[in-house]
């Protein structure tokens, strides 16, 4: 039995830290979707800056300074993104803002391999979550136990801020009805705004995360974990917060038992398949609502 | 009028038949020419003459026509006082240099004269309207066989203009989905790598199979299909996965629909990787030395008939409902239009133009692996629909021209350094070329929605009447 728990629990444990990872990228796409309608294709790369933006600064900078400003500049670049690529589009066909925001992916891969040569870059180690502990015989990373608790706590504080705040009451009535919300006197744009901060905001701690496990920085290394992000969303029902955390340590979960199977070519596959079976026999998602098209 | 026409003809028929003639006859005449260049027989005194023109004659026989232009120039070049070059001599290399020029001129010729004869006989616009795009179809692939005759097979523009043709292809093939019946799907990699395995798989030499199968033991397949069989299998397995895939994915609205055909093509490039299918697809190995085309027309014709045959298609009954759905699907259903079926059409018959696609592509890398067909190259070519416009394939034609074009040749310097005088221009270096064309990209998705033509289609009445217009306009100031 023991060898049994210290022979898999590696990969339990690997899931589970993942899967928070996939949640904090997840929560910033479910946000999106719930108030522009909109899959937000760059918000993967945008997670890869973050993990650049620490590359580069950690070298010449202590951490203390380092880890803030690369928060900093992340969440400007996400409300950058927005204000630039998807504002003008507002009462564009959905079709043209999604058109747009694979551009923007596009226009920031582009850029990464521009500025870093398209190497491999080693992520920084940093102090508290790099070190290793051993539980019941099994050894990792600290940050595997850290990802699950500081995912919760802000998991927890995000839905504080949905449901306690001002802003928060402006998000809910913006992502239940856009028009008659702004003619409420809502401010849409500045609701937006803070929509694609909190996004960037999660996005950033969340690349901090995953790069301490997977340490090559490439400019497509954020595609695969946006994608996955974007499954564990329409997964627990988009625009649903709950519903995409619990989506993303599923498919974190399961993603490390396919690959302790040994069938280490199809996890990724396997978590698409996991999308096109959730979304033939639920299509709204396991907390989502089902919409109705009006004619 | 129609006599004007039939005497028009009967000249261009005239000057293609002078044409062929001189050019079928210069075709085996070269020691005849070589002979004539140099009545004294000066060759036979002069070893080094010799020798070159030796050169010359084994080229010939070998049959190599580049060597034996080269040859050729190089005798010609360095014997120049030599040899007599009467105007007699001259035109007849003349003819022989660019015999293959001339005898496409030629074809054109003749299809202009016959395309005159139709548009005189007949008094039907329609008729009169086809033979137009008949003579320019006929022009294309006549220009495009003398350019390649005349600047050389591996030139940066042939380069391009085969990547072209094939991506026109395959972003009309993504327009008959994206833009005529509004269904946002991304899976297009994905039936590209299915067409360009399938196509890969069938014709690779049997001696070589042991070769590039070497770590499954020469794999299972152990017969080779001519080339356009395999092409047409290409297009039919990428349908067919597309029929499977289309039972539950086309029920979804559209950006599920999006990532659910995105996420299908990570399953299928992951799928053709894995390791026990490797005695077919030789798992994440590369598959090569398979069947490629000699000449730059091959792709041209096979886009060329594919694009054609999805102009008709939109065109037709089906091609409205099509459209139909895309405007107002509830209203279409309304209507009577079938939505299920007609969906599963539109996405059946462009998997598989982009499995035909797909396998044009893998002739022209000479090479094939499952890695390189990520969801980026559905993106460029998502982009590629987009600059042309939405909803017109002559739209999507030109862009595919214009975005292989700039982002093969027009912006490589934008990735070199660059020192004017004693400045050298900043930012230029390795990746700034992508760099300035994703900002392009971007500018016309935001400022240029509607893309080259919008959704409108390259008509030359159209053209016309412009331009009659203006002519018109300039008249009364």
């Amino acid at each position: 039995m023991s060898d049994f728990i210290s022979a898999n629990l590696p990969y339990l444990l690997a899931g589970i830290s993942v899967g928070g990872q996939y949640a904090l990228i997840a929560i910033g796409y479910t946000m999106v979707y719930g108030i522009l309608r909109l899959i937000n294709f760059a918000h993967g790369d945008v997670f890869t800056v973050a993990a650049y933006l620490m590359v580069y600064m950690n070298a010449t900078m202590p951490l203390y300074i380092s880890l803030p400003l690369t928060v900093v500049i992340t969440v400007a670049l996400g409300f950058g993104v927005e204000r630039a690529a998807y504002k003008p589009l507002r009462s564009a066909p959905r079709m043209s803002i999604m058109i747009s925001a694979i551009g923007v992916s596009y226009l920031l891969q582009n850029l990464m391999w521009y500025i870093t040569g398209g190497l491999a870059q080693q992520y920084p180690t940093l102090p508290f979550i790099s070190g290793t502990v051993t539980i019941l015989g099994a050894t990792t990373k600290v940050v595997t136990l850290v990802t699950p608790v500081l995912t919760l706590l802000l998991v927890v504080a995000l839905v504080m801020l949905i449901h306690r705040t001002k802003v928060g009451l402006a998000m809910r009535a913006v992502s239940k009805d856009f028009e008659t919300s702004r003619l409420m006197g809502i401010k849409i744009n500045s609701v937006i705004s803070v929509t694609f901060i909190i996004g960037s905001f999660l996005a950033a701690i969340g690349s901090m995360l995953y790069f301490t496990n997977y340490t090559a920085v490439t400019p497509t290394a954020g595609a695969m974990p946006g994608l996955k992000a974007f499954v564990a969303a329409v997964f627990g029902g988009i625009g649903s917060i709950p519903g995409a955390v619990i989506g993303a340590f599923i498919i974190g979960i399961s993603e490390n038992i396919i690959k302790a199977l040994g069938l280490t070519t199809f996890s990724d596959a396997f978590t698409f398949a996991l999308l096109i079976i959730v979304l033939i026999f639920k299509p709204s998602g396991l907390f989502g609502e089902a919409v109705y098209e009006k004619v | 009028m129609k006599t004007l026409k039939i005497v028009l003809a009967a000249l261009l028929v005239a000057c293609a038949v002078l044409l062929l003639v001189f050019s079928l006859q210069a075709r085996d005449s070269l020691p005849g020419i070589l002979d004539r260049m140099d009545p004294q027989q000066l060759a036979d005194q002069d070893t080094q003459m010799k020798k070159a023109r030796d050169r010359v004659d084994n080229a010939l026989l070998e049959g190599d026509r580049e060597k034996t232009l080269r040859s050729l120039d190089r005798y010609m070049e360095g014997f120049r006082e030599q040899l007599t070059l009467d105007s007699q001599v001259q035109m007849d290399l003349f003819f022989f240099r660019n015999g293959p020029s001339m005898i496409a001129l030629a074809l054109f010729l003749l299809v202009v004269a016959g395309a005159l004869v139709l548009a005189a006989f007949s008094r039907r616009a329609k008729v009169k309207k086809s033979a137009l795009y008949l003579c320019l179809a006929a022009a294309v692939y006549a220009a495009v066989y003398i350019l390649e005759n005349t600047v050389g097979g591996n030139s940066m523009l042939m380069t391009v203009l085969k990547k072209g043709a094939i991506y026109a292809l395959i972003a009309v093939s993504m327009n008959l989905l994206n833009g005529f019946t509004g269904l946002f799907s991304l899976g297009q990699a994905g039936f590209m790598l299915i067409g360009a395995y399938t196509y890969a798989i069938f014709t690779i030499e049997t001696a070589s199979r042991n070769q590039v199968y070497q770590y499954y033991g020469g794999g299972l397949v152990q017969f080779m299909l001519p080339p356009l069989v395999a092409i047409v299998l290409a297009g039919l397995a990428a349908a067919f996965f597309a029929f499977l895939i289309g039972l539950p994915v086309l029920r979804l609205k559209s950006d599920y629909l999006a990532i659910a055909t995105l996420g299908f093509a990570e399953i299928i490039r992951a799928v053709f990787q894995y390791d026990g299918l490797g005695p077919i697809t030789n798992g994440s190995n590369l598959l090569r030395k398979f069947t490629v085309f000699g000449t730059a027309l091959y792709p041209f014709v096979v886009a060329g008939v594919c694009i054609a045959l999805i102009a008709l298609l939109i065109h037709s009954t089906y091609g409205r409902a099509f459209k139909a759905i895309r405007d107002d699907e509830i209203a279409a259903e309304a209507m009577g239009i079938n939505l299920y079926r007609h969906k599963q059409m539109a996405f059946v018959i462009s998997s598989f133009f982009a499995g035909v696609g797909g396998a044009l592509l893998a002739m022209y890398q000479t090479t094939v692996q499952a890695a390189a067909f990520t969801s980026a190259m559905t993106y460029e070519i998502l982009l590629i629909v987009v600059i042309g416009g939405m909803g017109s394939i002559s739209g999507s034609v030109m862009a595919s021209f214009l975005f292989v074009a700039a982002s093969e040749w027009w912006l490589r310097f934008l990735d070199n350094k660059t020192v004017i005088g004693s400045f050298e221009v900043p930012l230029l270096r390795s990746g700034f070329r992508m760099v300035a064309f994703s900002v392009v990209i971007m500018l016309v998705v935001l400022f240029y929605r509607q893309g080259i033509m919008g959704d409108k289609e390259l008509s030359l009445s159209r053209i016309a009447r412009r331009l009659g217009r203006r002519k018109e306009g300039g008249s009364h100031d």
